[in-house]
């Protein structure tokens, strides 16, 4: 049983890797190929390296902002015709923005490959800044953060939680940016934020579906190759400090429910250590036989449901645990257990089959994540971005398979080191009322 | 502008879709079988659909059908609900067992190469339950408290307490799918027992694989993971009582102090997912509220900057559902962007849908089809389902780009007066009431207001 499990585990760590064909463009944009003809669709995703990271204070978010700006209007195709004739030609877009990443991403017919590129490229090099869609949109964007943090508990903690965690490095403020930002950004900061992000050579061209290299090139070369190269974002100089103890944030608010997270300082993603953390990870908090989960959720019901992320990043950083607590529990409780499962991993060895099942979910999981074009699309960018190089996919399944008990006990004591964790606790009003009684 | 227009006819669509191959067979105790093997990832997704869904729970239980199959994996076969876990994540296989308003559905996705083990733990699953008291006590807890969070994501919450305003007390779709705190109060284990007893049974199931699979091997296996369940009966559905909503305007407000945006839908009676009309009626509500050039969006985002995104809802279930407008806005443009709603309703209604909007709404359709129903076996596992569940046949599929073509402009405007031109609209609105309350009386004669702490959704359980 032992070998079959060990044997199954190595062959699915050799699997076939993505077939992926690449250029660069003279201007230095690097373009990736995924050739699947399953469904006549494509998916093509625009990595800019440019987000929260790169902001100051003052203007936090404007990288997000700026996202919603590149749909209202450039030179060939005016405001709301990047969206209305997409739509009219089968094809359907959106974009999100990370503290190190903008992402565009368009889905469509294969038909409308020409047309994309057409697109991409007026809005990459020709974007119009409309002081009144500037001012429109700026609502828009208040009104989703009113949605993701000021009306959700659970976002607004978090962003309290990201605060306190970062003394010093940008990853400290919220990526939709604070609130009194996105009133008073102006039509400057977001041409220097265009003229310092947007640029072919800090952009990565992923397309995968329905299309040949030799289209994609010919067609990346006609709209893209014509566009100049720029200087890069300027370096993100700030290193964050070591963090010398424990601190803690509260919430009070009504609410149903407290919520509870605790974060640790973790490396960056092309650091070999976040593999390891990836499987310590898995056996605390993925799946109903995760440790946190028997402990807190099935066992001892102080939480309703616990999960743990640690977000793809450029510069070190976080591994989040969430909590959501029973209601009338005690969030010390809930935070008491976590700490007694942690503190477990730090001293103790995890046995070989626990190990070997915290491996099988995420290979399993690195398969999930290719189920669809826009899956491959978005997997590929990241490890491009993220992990040095598209091509670490393929060793993607084998660091994962040699991750050994050692190696993740050794990461816990590292890594989940109590001075250096921050807690964020969100208590319901009335009972905060009850307590003080 | 210009173009842009002329790009439209750059390079034609294809012409058609067409489902993969499949095959069906029916086991001795009435299973229904659907395989369509597929050569792709090395993953195959199987989907168990049980006829009944959230309709079958019984008045004054809301949330039994929920609990029930959730509770499947908390201790079947030989296994407790911990070894069950163990066993599933042993595999990374991804699990779920949920409700929706006519069917029971399981699905379950593995590797190619642990079929065998993955559907031992889906027969136990369906056939073996343990319904031990402690784990019913348990998941009952658990499911009251996941309703109460609910409340703290308003967005959620505003549509549940739309479903008890829209469908009233007597319609199984006006109760909470999944309960709440007095509903799941009122349910024991006999309860638990007797609702898997009379609904998980051969004539009510239906299974449906799509993947990496041998389709003879896989049916083997697939005739002996289910053909030994009793035969039972096929559920027998509801008659649909009427949708009581059509009457006159209504309003609720649900009373969250502590929100600074309020969360609005605005419903009309609609149709049901078999209505000779659906296609017609997907087309003009995507370009009504269903994509990001809808006009709704348009007006409400893009043109005033009112919210993060509005939207219009077309509900298709085995019922006749809703058709609602739904979004958000801060709370002191709160009757500015109902009224901004309700003048977007009010020009489609006066001005009617034409040629262009048409033919981008049917390349609209048409191009995100494949991706949202065809491309991944789970979906084509869902699509199978879906099809056994209605009574479709390939043609839904096969067909649907010609159908998509031969909507006119004549059809279109039908289905604006036959389905968005109610007199008797309904209002949802949660938000700090004390802000807006006044602002927003005038919308409905008929109001009432509930505060989000009183138990429940406003409505039956």
């Amino acid at each position: 049983m032992r070998l079959a499990s060990l044997l199954v585990t190595a062959a699915m760590a050799h699997a076939q890797p993505l077939a992926v064909q690449t250029f660069t463009l003279d201007n230095g944009m690097k373009v990736l190929v995924h050739e699947d003809r399953d469904i006549p669709n494509v998916a093509l995703y625009l990595f800019f390296k440019i987000g929260s990271r790169d902001e100051r204070p003052g203007v936090t978010g404007i990288s997000h902002f700026f996202e919603h700006m590149m749909f209202n209007g450039a030179k060939k195709y005016g405001p709301k015709q990047f969206d209305i004739v997409m739509e009219a030609n089968g094809g359907s877009n959106n974009a999100y923005t990370s503290r190190d990443v903008t992402v565009y991403t368009d889905w469509f017919p294969r038909s409308a490959l020409e047309l994309i590129m057409d697109m991409e490229s007026d809005r990459m090099v020709h974007l119009d800044l409309d002081p009144k869609m500037v001012e429109s949109e700026r609502g828009v964007v208040y009104s989703e953060r009113r949605q993701r943090v000021d009306n959700d508990n659970f976002g607004l903690l978090e962003e309290q939680l990201d605060a306190a965690a970062f003394l010093a490095h940008p990853y400290g403020w919220p990526v939709i940016g604070w609130a009194s930002d996105i009133e008073a950004w102006t039509i400057d900061d977001l041409r220097h934020h265009y003229r310092i992000g947007y640029a072919p050579n800090n952009c990565v061209m992923v397309v995968s579906g329905d299309v040949s290299r030799r289209e994609v090139e010919e067609l990346a070369k006609q709209y893209f190759g014509g566009i100049e190269r720029q200087e890069p974002p300027p370096a993100v100089r700030t290193v964050e400090p070591e963090q010398l103890g424990e601190r803690r944030v509260e919430i009070r608010k009504a609410a149903q429910l407290p919520l509870l997270m605790v974060s640790y300082h973790v490396p960056r993603s092309a650091d070999a250590d976040r593999t390891t953390l990836e499987v310590l990870t898995a056996l605390l908090t993925r799946g109903r036989s995760s440790r946190l989960y028997r402990r807190l959720v099935d066992r001892d019901r102080l939480a309703l449901d616990v999960s743990a992320y640690a977000g793809k990043s450029l510069d070190p950083g976080q591994l989040v645990f969430y909590l959501e607590v029973t209601s009338g529990v005690d969030p010390a409780k809930a935070e008491e257990a976590l700490f007694e499962e942690i503190d477990a991993m730090r001293k103790d060895l995890a046995d070989a089959r626990e190990l070997e099942k915290a491996k099988n979910q995420l290979l399993v999981q690195l398969y999930r994540q290719q189920k669809t074009i826009a899956g491959k699309a978005n997997l590929l960018g990241q490890y491009e971005v993220f992990h040095g190089g598209y091509e670490t996919l393929a060793q993607a399944g084998e660091a994962i398979a040699s991750v050994s008990a050692e190696s993740v006990r050794e990461a816990a004591r590292r890594y989940l080191d109590p001075k250096k964790r921050t807690i964020a606790t969100l208590i319901p009003e009335a009972a905060a009322a009850k307590e003080s009684e | 502008m210009k173009t842009a227009a002329a790009l439209l006819t750059l390079a034609p669509m294809a012409l058609a879709v067409t489902l993969p191959p499949f095959e069906k067979e029916t086991l001795p105790n009435g299973v229904t079988v659907c395989l369509m093997p597929r050569r792709d990832t090395p993953l195959i997704a199987v989907q168990v659909t049980l006829r009944g869904g959230s309709e079958a729970d019984p008045a004054g239980q809301a949330g039994l059908s929920a609990l029930t199959a959730e509770l499947l994996r908390r201790g079947s076969g030989s296994r407790t609900a911990d070894e069950f876990a163990e066993a599933l994540d042993y595999l990374g296989a991804a699990y779920s067992a949920g409700t929706q308003p006519q069917a029971i559905v399981l699905r379950l996705e593995f590797l190619s190469k642990d079929a065998e083990a993955a559907l031992g733990l889906l027969a136990d699953a369906v056939a073996r339950p343990a319904f031990a008291e402690e784990e019913v006590r348990k998941a009952v807890e658990q499911a009251a408290d996941e309703v109460r969070s609910l409340k703290d994501q308003p967005g959620q919450a505003a549509q549940l307490y739309f479903r008890s305003l829209f469908y009233g007390p007597e319609h199984p779709y006006g109760r909470p799918p999944r309960g709440d705190e007095i509903s799941l109060a009122k349910v024991s284990r006999a309860d638990v027992v007797a609702h898997h007893k009379k609904l998980y049974t051969g004539r009510n199931l239906i299974v449906t694989a799509a993947g990496d699979f041998d389709s003879g091997a896989f049916r083997t296996l697939l005739r002996k993971t289910f053909g030994g369940l009793p035969a039972g009966e096929a559920y027998r559905w509801r008659e649909a009582p009427p949708i009581p909503a059509a009457k006159e305007p209504t309003l609720w407000l649900i009373d969250k102090p502590d929100a600074t945006q309020t969360y609005f839908l605005i419903g009309q009676p609609g149709l049901a997912r078999t209505s000779p009309d659906r296609v017609p009626a997907q087309l003009v509500n995507a370009l009504f509220g269903g994509r990001f050039t809808s006009l709704l969006n348009d007006a409400l985002r893009v043109d005033s900057g009112l919210t993060y995104g509005a939207r219009s809802v077309l509900d298709l279930n085995r019922l006749p559902g809703a058709i609602s407008m739904y979004t958000f806005t801060r709370t002191d443009a709160t009757k500015q962007a109902v009224d901004l709603a309700l003048d977007v309703l009010g020009k489609l209604r006066k001005n009617g849908v034409n040629e262009e909007q048409l033919a981008s709404t049917k390349a609209y359709i048409k191009g995100s089809y494949p991706t949202e129903r065809l491309e991944t076996a789970d979906q084509l596992a869902g699509l199978l389902a879906e099809m056994e569940l209605y009574g479709l046949g390939r043609d839904e599929v096969d067909d649907f780009f010609a159908r998509v073509d031969a909507v006119t402009v004549e059809d279109a405007n039908r289905i604006v007066r036959k389905y968005y031109s109610s007199d008797a609209l309904q209002f949802l609105l949660l938000g700090n009431a004390s802000a807006i309350r006044e602002s927003v009386a005038g919308y409905a004669e008929k109001r009432k207001e509930i505060p989000v702490t009183s138990p429940g959704f406003g409505g039956s359980h």
